[in-house]
């Protein structure tokens, strides 16, 4: 159970996000920062409701009063490239 | 192989729809008009429509309904484009993704600029 993958985009386990947020007594923010849970590709859409649910059992910490680990523009994924990266420099 | 449903109880028989024949990774396949690439290549089995970039995991749909982006594939060069929205057309190249150079990754030290010397002189390269 505890090696389930609850973040899909960076393949978060169950155990690193329990492990980090026992260690470190982290905020919502805190724990997406040190596993990277919420930070990959489709911006925490998947799995933020979950790191916010293994928050609340550990330290307590009900996700509603913090900073909400809302999902911030760009809403769609955008490379660098997109925004004029290597050779586009007109 | 087809694994499509054609005499559905409740929406019935599916009409001999246009056919519309596309690449996925070097090979043809064929689906009905406004299939989308996902359910296309679900109908003949596909379901890896990429590789996880860092661990190589096989990654397909999830969602389905375009918001978690499991299924994003480069069609016609184009990145990132996801599988689950996408309605297929004649002739469409879609390539899958596959694992990415890890960017903390030493070996590839010179490859990357890292001072805007280095990326103007390798943009000058080019």
């Amino acid at each position: 159970m505890k090696d389930t993958i609850v973040c899909r985009c960076e393949e978060v386990t169950l155990q690193e996000l329990e492990e980090t947020a026992r260690k470190y007594n982290s905020s919502a923010r805190e724990l997406k920062l040190l596993t990277r849970a919420g930070m990959g590709f489709c911006g925490g859409r998947t799995c933020r409701q979950a790191v916010d649910k293994v928050l609340t059992d550990i330290t307590g910490e009900d996700p509603t009063n913090e900073l909400p680990l809302k999902v911030a523009p760009p809403v769609r994924p955008l490379s660098l490239t997109d925004l004029g990266g290597l050779a586009k420099d007109e | 192989m087809n694994n499509r449903i054609v005499d559905h109880p409740v929406l019935g028989q599916i009409d001999q729809k246009r056919k519309v024949t596309f690449q996925f990774d070097g090979k043809t396949y064929e689906g009905f008009e406004n299939d989308t690439i996902a359910s296309a290549l679900l109908a003949h089995g596909v379901r890896t429509l990429r590789k996880h970039e860092e661990s190589g995991n096989p990654r397909g749909i999830y969602c389905n309904i375009g918001h978690c982006f499991e299924c994003r594939v480069t069609v016609d060069g184009e990145d990132n484009v996801r599988a689950c929205l996408t309605p297929i057309q004649e002739n469409m190249v879609v390539e899958s993704g596959q694992v990415q150079p890890h960017p903390l990754d030493p070996s590839k030290e010179g490859v990357k600029p890292r001072t805007y010397a280095e990326y103007k002189e390798q943009e000058g390269q080019k």
